[in-house]
């Protein structure tokens, strides 16, 4: 068919990969696009409650038992899977050996299953570990998560011990660090020894923060390392910028997690701390960023002509510009308007949307039909790519003004409800940027259904070329 | 000594820098903060406002409620600025990142009606025009008529079910006890603008 319009390429090479290896790899995608699926819809239904408030007003659906959900299984249900999906290729791709452990893998993929089912249907029932973002799940219920982790991070350290290559390419850096960093982070989340009252919030500020920021930042860091040069057939600009922002992203990262309370009751010197290094954070941010777009400085021809290259391109601008939003969100100054308001779950989602669900999908569409010989159809790529991006476009900006006024009401001391009545007009575009995501969600769905493996014993055809 | 090749070093260094900056910024300081003394005239939560507070936990009403006041001209009506010893009987810990809804550190003085917080939870637009508050009718009955020890709930116009009453379950009953234990006791040199709490009743 083809679409001479928008002139994509098709892809000119075939990866001769282990077909079990591949099965698997799609496996984890297709239960993680089931969970986007399934957590999107609910995020869209959250949305719409704060216009129609009545709008499917069980004990099960309400506003407070379905955020948790939304927000739980998108974290370890859609895009932990998805980086992990990657990775399975990724790790011993660059370490030029097999994966460790199939079965570990697979094992791996139940737990963290069992983990996001069960957590979601306690956290519908109302059973939670209070209501501290994305420590919701109940203990026993994280543990199996983390023990998905931890087989995980086995599995990968095998697999680069047994690398037939002398150096660890820096992919591997970002994925096992962010392994171990991660379980780390949730062991120290859910240990109660000391969280009581506001111990606690200090906790909840590491936890939440790093939650996404040593776990999903350093993945997706990792894998683009080696798919940006991977698909554009060109060496990254910078290794040691790769290096540098690895080691800063670690020391400045992990201590910036109280900027969540500021001028809250956490001691004065741990929120001036998380405010110096969340100006810090700059350093990495813009050696990641930077790295990534000189690495694809004078290649824009060949950019336009993917289906997979863009989206890698919206991630990596959308990784700077969202966290250098995050710095200036964390400012005493902007508190005063921005804290509390609904700018913050605009820049939540423009770092979980833009930035790493946008580099999963370019990884995604780059690698899958490299292994499978099964292209999708091009236009239903741009339809995914420009529902997402328009969408999340309306969402961000909607929310990011809304928010604004809702803290500028505030400050002028009007009367509280009008802060809620203001937002109004923007809480209804917020939807109609989320069923724009929405929609790109089912049209990923059928791309990845067309970019399914072959059959045992159906043969891998010849790449046609465009 | 090579990060590049050695993955016990390069790990092992990711590792335990990380575990070094967790218990600096946020193991340590938790411990000591845990340590602080209750606010002089804070008290622990009966035992049917606990249960309240669990209601509360359950339903996720801290996604738009916070429960801290921050010393800023426009977080005074909700009370004074909270302190530390605030939260000595606050586990888990309810401070809340979002304002979708107002404040509730001092909800307790601010607003001492029982039946309006029945009302509100069986309805919030019955009472609140504009409101987006989820309405908790599952912790409310419909009765053709009320026994003598229930509670009802006199729901306004047209939120009011037609020929029927209203009444309380126990569940909603101790979250509006909750709700009344949310008062903060005063500092001893008051903030502006704090109203004075009933804080020394012994």
């Amino acid at each position: 068919m083809g679409s001479p319009a928008i002139g994509k390429v098709r892809i000119e090479e075939i990866i001769g990969e282990d077909p079990a290896l591949v099965r698997l790899i799609y496996k984890y995608l297709v239960w993680a696009t089931v969970w986007l699926i399934f957590a999107t819809a609910l995020g869209l239904l959250l949305s719409l409650k704060l216009s129609y408030p009545d709008l499917l007003d069980f004990s099960f659906t309400s506003y407070g038992r379905v955020r948790p959900i939304h927000t739980n299984a998108l974290f370890w249900g859609w895009t932990s899977m998805a980086m992990v999906a990657l990775c399975l290729f990724v790790v011993p791709r660059t370490s030029r050996t097999q994966l460790h452990s199939l079965t570990l893998a697979r094992v791996a993929l139940w737990m963290w299953n069992v983990a996001v089912a069960a957590g979601t249907v306690a956290l519908a029932m109302g059973i939670n570990n209070g209501d501290q973002e994305y420590r919701e799940y109940v203990w026993p219920i994280m543990a199996i998560f983390a023990a998905g982790m931890l087989v995980h991070l086995y599995n990968f350290l095998c697999t680069v011990r047994e690398r037939e290559i002398e150096e660890i390419y820096i992919s591997n850096w970002y994925i096992i660090a962010a392994l171990i960093w991660t379980t780390t982070l949730v062991t120290v989340g859910y240990l109660p020894w000391y969280q009581h009252g506001l111990a606690q919030a200090n906790i909840q500020g590491y936890y939440m923060h790093q939650g996404v920021g040593m776990w999903f930042t350093p993945v997706v860091l990792g894998l683009t390392y080696y798919f940006l040069p991977k698909f554009l057939n060109r060496p990254i600009y910078s290794y040691s910028l790769g290096v540098l922002a690895f080691w800063t992203q670690l020391v400045f990262y992990t201590l910036i997690g109280a900027h969540h309370f500021i001028f809250s009751a956490i001691p004065w010197w741990i929120q001036t701390i998380a405010i110096v290094f969340s100006v810090g954070m700059m350093v990495p941010v813009w050696a990641g960023t930077g790295n990534f777009i000189l690495t694809m400085r004078g290649k824009w021809r060949t950019i336009g002509r993917s289906y997979s290259l863009p989206f890698i391109l919206a991630g990596a601008v959308c990784y700077g510009l969202v966290s250098t939003q995050g710095t200036f969100e964390s400012f005493r100054w902007t508190n005063l308007y921005w804290h509390f308001t609904n700018f913050t779950i605009g820049h939540s989602h423009f770092t979980m949307y833009g930035f790493v669900a946008f580099l999963i999908w370019g990884g995604v569409y780059g690698l899958l039909p490299r292994l499978t010989g099964r292209e999708p159809s091009i236009v239903a790529v741009g339809v995914h790519f420009w529902f997402s991006m328009i969408g999340m476009g309306i969402y961000v900006v909607a929310l990011s003004i809304g928010g604004t006024i809702q803290g500028t009401d505030w400050v002028r001391l009007r009367p509280f409800i009008d802060s809620v009545t203001d937002m109004a007009p923007y809480w209804l575009w917020r939807s109609v940027g989320g069923t724009l995501m929405f929609l790109s969600h089912v049209i990923f769905a059928y791309n990845l259904y067309k970019m399914r493996p072959r059959a045992l014993g159906e043969a891998v055809p010849e790449v046609a070329r465009a | 000594m090579n990060f590049h090749v050695n993955p016990r070093l390069l790990f092992g260094t990711a590792f335990g820098v990380f575990v070094i900056l967790t218990l600096m910024i946020a193991v340590l300081p938790a411990i000591q903060i845990q340590q602080t003394p209750a606010t002089p005239g804070l008290e622990p939560l009966s035992e049917r406002a606990a249960r309240g507070r669990d209601i509360y936990v359950r339903e996720g009403c801290s996604y738009c409620h916070s429960q801290q006041v921050r010393p800023l001209p426009q977080d005074e009506l909700f009370g004074r600025p909270s302190a530390p010893g605030d939260y000595v009987y606050e586990t888990p810990q309810l401070l809340g990142t979002a304002r979708t809804g107002p404040d509730l550190s001092n909800i307790g003085n601010r607003q001492p009606s029982d039946i309006w917080h029945l009302i509100h939870l069986y309805n919030p637009r019955a009472l609140v025009q504009g409101s987006v508050m989820p309405a908790y009718w599952w912790y409310f009955r419909k009765k053709d008529r009320a026994d003598a020890d229930d509670v009802v709930v006199p729901v306004p116009g047209s939120s009011a079910p037609k020929g029927k009453v209203v009444v309380a379950t126990p569940e909603a009953l101790a979250l509006v006890e909750y709700l009344h234990s949310l008062k903060q006791p005063p500092l001893e040199v008051p903030a502006s603008g704090e109203e004075q709490g009933e804080a020394s009743k012994q």
